[in-house]
């Protein structure tokens, strides 16, 4: 089979673009066996997830385990933890460009590309949520009502998919010309990974304000929360990028300067302690006085008139986290590549926890008139999640493979589709 | 030779892209049957504000007929206006409530509530004659009332003047009417339940599955933003049975309710019996300190 | 129950008009409006059998057995001693005799504090005269409940009679089993919250 004929200095960008991404999306789905089985085990999951929605959308989201008491849940839960891995991507691009560090600028694209896998998972869930999720367009401003800005989730609205935009065009820009041999040209790029620092904050913090800003919920109503929401999304998107440098460096075969997850790491240090720190200023405000308003922490910590259902889960969350910061703190640990990525994955699964069902439930239980109606997902919710987590999977797995092969120039316009690279 | 296996690995891809392609249809193959329920008219219906005359005319000529389709009842929809100088306030008077929850069964038969989860908007609390903290009140009391020691507190949308379930929406499903109500536009809410997240007296309910109501059993007098039949994945609310108050009559939940502990009227008619009740009775409203100004006062006699 | 239309002096509020106010609203309890008050059947005589096919209760009006003012005979000073259809009668209206409220001769009238008689369906003039608040919040329609219109001027409106809730021999309610409670999907009913 004849190469496809290799672009030239002459091909106009929107030709050269589209063949790009073909060679792109070609040179990403190239891989070992262990690559394909899992791909199609991803796929598998997406699709049994697919199913569970389609089933969802029919029949109502009586399939889940929602109530009038407790009417967001594993959707919102993991919308929420997805905002704050996307916001933890821009972790890299800090050290990167406002500190010139020349080590970090070849894997801030990893990070760019977990924003954008997470943001997608991010609508994926709110569309799950959706009662009526073909009334989707009523959201668009102009052709639907916009209730920008008295509404929070508006804001949300428009800072995820900004945050989207602004992510897809500095990774297909810088690619793209990484592909074409073309050096990249500041001014096109440049603004714009500057506003995805200030951007990235923004997301999160307007996630937090759609829970803080509501004054019937006491639980979520503390000026705290968007600082908490930050502190421990920038603890989830660096410990994300650590686990999955060292991965790619081992299946990619592409070297990763070391300073780069060394620094993510030391970023970690000082985020998870503050993460901790704030949850203990949050017990202690909630605890001190007591009161109504000290309910829901009651209920999510010790279990209120009877009911325990999240108690093991917060503990659980508290004790991954207070582990991975000891071993964070501890260098005869952390030295330990085994034990720090353990630790990083343990901190990963606290927060995920502590952030998702952690916030979300609890905000509910017990509910505005203090009715205590216990929720736990049903199945249907749980494949739908596996099911978007899966496509977030498969998003970010052929996403930093076509980072890491512009990187590495395995993926070149001078090359042409269809020609063997060698490797993978 | 590399074009052999390149060819080959090609020749996957493309058997595997159409596999999971095939898959993936027959995943969601389940979303064919939404076209039993749902219609490109209903789809494409606009905002209620943005509706004329001649289109809110259509449209609940539309909703009358999927009724009929759907329910098999033949049911009249009215879209009736606020009247000028009337704002909406009602009382309950705590010391006559006996708990005996004909009101929200009222509300459940007027509404065209769905049957199975037998739903209403009203929930009635039983609470310790000494406190008014709902940590001491119970919504499933199952025994004969009134119980002693206890006094019944039921509870429903309070019709706030500061509304945050109306800031929260994102696409202005939901809003406060010129006299005091405030409404859904069915046609137009999108789900996503933040509304419901938002209230602090629990008084939104969901729909989390398409309504069932019995032919024999549907209130065929139906207003276009109170009680005709939800579908299902909206937000709903209590209207103060504004296809009933804004042609002057009385809530259903007053009507049922055996101990006159309820009173309604225009708060704006300076001779009204709410007007009474506000400046004769110790009257107080619930989680004042939120600053959400509800409609709904309580009081008790002594 | 046979309805007996009053005009409802009783509900007077003066109509108030201010001439520079430009938000004057007609009064939806003017008193030129007309209010029915169901009147219970009790008050009519002594029930005896159930309603008829046309709906009409078979009752016994007091005179057909007190025809001729029995001066000879006072009224008993409680109703243990009462016999013939009045036997089992239970009186527990505080402490109130039968002389309270019953006119000493005419068994078809009742007697106001002044000494008054008044007919048995105007009873509710004498209810008021001991339980003033609860009388006051009547005529604003705050006691008492009400079907039909919260504005008379769209349409009429029934209220009851004190008699129709409150048994004047024996006033306190018990208590009856409500209606089912909620069917939430994950909150039992019945389950009381225990208190910490």
């Amino acid at each position: 089979m004849e190469p496809l004929r290799p672009s030239t200095e002459t091909d106009p960008n929107a030709t050269s673009f589209v063949r790009f991404l073909v060679d792109a999306f070609d040179e990403a789905t190239n891989g070992s066996r262990l690559f394909y089985a899992l791909m199609i085990a991803l796929t598998a999951i997406a699709l049994v997830g697919a199913h569970a929605w389609a089933n969802q959308v029919v029949l109502g989201m009586s399939v889940t385990g929602m109530t009038d008491h407790v009417s967001w849940g594993l959707y919102i839960a993991n919308f929420t933890f997805g905002v704050g891995l996307a916001a933890g991507g821009v972790m890299m691009v800090i050290p990167a460009y406002l500190y010139h560090d020349e080590d970090m600028h070849e894997v801030v694209l990893v990070g760019e590309v977990l924003a954008i896998a997470a943001i997608v998972m991010c609508v994926m869930f709110v569309v799950a949520d959706m009662g009526r999720p073909d009334r989707f367009w009523h959201l668009i401003p102009g052709i639907g009502r916009f209730n920008w800005p008295i509404s929070m989730l508006t804001w949300d609205v428009v800072v995820l998919n900004g945050y989207l935009l602004i992510n897809l065009h500095v990774v297909g820009y810088l690619v793209y010309q990484r592909w074409r041999g073309r050096p990249a040209r500041p001014g096109v790029y440049l603004p714009f990974v500057f506003l995805s620092i200030a951007w990235a904050i923004s997301i999160h913090t307007v996630t937090a304000f759609l829970y803080s800003g509501l004054g019937g919920r006491p639980f979520w109503n503390t000026a705290l929360l968007a600082p908490r929401f930050l502190a421990s999304a920038f603890v989830t998107g660096p410990a994300f990028l650590v686990l999955t440098l060292a991965l790619v460096e081992k299946t990619l075969g592409f070297t990763v300067p070391k300073r780069a997850p060394e620094l993510l790491v030391s970023i970690i240090r000082i985020t998870s302690l503050v993460n901790l720190f704030m949850l203990g200023a949050e017990i202690f405000s909630e605890f001190y006085a007591g009161g109504s308003h000290v309910a829901s922490a009651r209920y999510l910590l010790f279990g209120l008139h009877g009911h325990h259902e999240l108690v093991p889960w917060f503990w659980t969350a508290l004790t991954l986290n207070v582990l991975a910061v000891v071993v964070l703190l501890t260098p005869a640990l952390s030295a330990r590549r085994p034990v720090l990525f353990t630790a990083l994955a343990m901190t990963f699964v606290g927060v995920y926890l502590e952030k998702g069902m952690g916030l979300i439930v609890p905000g509910f239980i017990p509910s505005t008139l203090h009715e205590i109606v216990p929720y736990s997902p049903s199945l249907a919710e749980w494949q739908v999640t596996a099911g978007i987590w899966a496509v977030g999977m498969m998003i970010f797995t052929i996403g930093v493979r076509i980072v890491v092969h512009a990187q590495t120039g395995a993926m070149h316009a001078d090359v042409g589709l269809g020609a063997d690279r060698g490797g993978d | 030779m590399n074009e052999p296996t390149v060819g080959r690995r090609r020749a996957l891809k493309v058997v595997g892209a159409s596999l999971g392609a095939a898959a993936f249809a027959r995943a969601v193959a389940p979303l064919t049957e939404l076209t039993a329920t749902t219609n490109a008219a209903e789809f494409l219906a606009k905002h209620y504000k943005e509706l004329d005359a001649d289109e809110i005319a259509a449209m609940i000529d539309r909703l009358e007929q999927e009724t009929r389709t759907r329910y098999g009842a033949e049911v009249t929809i009215r879209d009736l206006k606020p009247a000028e100088d009337v704002q909406f306030a009602y009382a309950l008077n705590l010391s006559v409530c006996i708990g005996c929850r004909r009101c929200a069964e009222a509300c459940h038969v007027e509404n065209n509530h769905d049957r199975k989860t037998h739903q209403s908007y009203i929930r009635v609390f039983e609470m310790e004659a000494s406190s008014l903290d709902f940590e001491n009140g119970n919504a499933t009391y199952d025994h004969a009332v009134p119980a002693p020691g206890k006094f019944y507190m039921p509870v429903q949308c309070q019709q706030c003047e500061n509304p945050p379930c109306t800031h929260v929406c994102p696409v202005e499903a939901t809003w406060q009417e010129p006299d005091g109500i405030v409404v859904v536009d069915y046609n137009w809410c999108i789900g996503c339940r933040y509304c419901e997240a938002a209230c602090p007296y629990h008084a939104r309910r969901f729909n989390w599955s398409a309504p069932e109501v019995p032919a024999g059993e549907i209130n065929p007098d139906q207003g276009l933003l109170s009680n005709r039949i939800r579908p299902q994945g909206v937000v709903e609310k209590c209207t103060f049975c504004l296809h009933r108050t804004r042609e002057g009559r009385l809530p259903a939940c007053l009507e049922a309710c055996p101990t006159g502990a309820r009173i309604f009227g225009n708060v704006l008619d300076e001779s009204s019996e709410i007007r009474w009740v506000l400046e004769n009775k110790r009257v107080f409203v619930l989680k004042e300190e939120l600053g959400t100004r509800p409609r709904f006062f309580y009081f008790f006699d002594r | 129950m046979t309805v007996i239309l009053i005009h409802v002096v009783a509900l007077a509020a003066c109509e108030r008009e201010r001439a520079n106010d430009d938000r004057v609203v007609r009064s939806s309890v003017d008193p030129a409006q007309v209010t029915e008050i169901e009147i219970p059947e009790s008050l009519r005589g002594l029930p005896v059998g159930p309603e008829n096919p046309r709906g009409v209760a078979a009752v016994v009006p007091c005179a057909t057995c007190h025809e001729v003012p029995d001066a000879s005979v006072p009224l008993p000073t409680s109703a243990r001693g009462l016999a013939g259809p009045h036997r089992g009668l239970r009186l527990e209206h505080g402490d109130l005799a039968c002389g309270a409220c019953h006119h000493p001769t005419d068994r078809d009238a009742l007697r106001l504090a002044d000494g008054r008689s008044i007919d048995l369906v105007e009873a509710m003039h004498l209810c008021a005269q001991c339980h003033g608040p609860q009388a006051r919040a009547y005529r604003h329609g705050a006691h008492g409940g009400m079907r039909g219109h919260w504005d008379v001027r769209e349409g009429p409106r029934t209220r009851n009679h004190c008699v129709s809730c409150h048994d004047p021999h024996e006033p306190a309610f018990g208590s009856f089993a409500p209606m089912p409670p909620p069917r939430d999907r994950f909150l039992p009913a019945g389950e009381a919250v225990p208190h910490e």
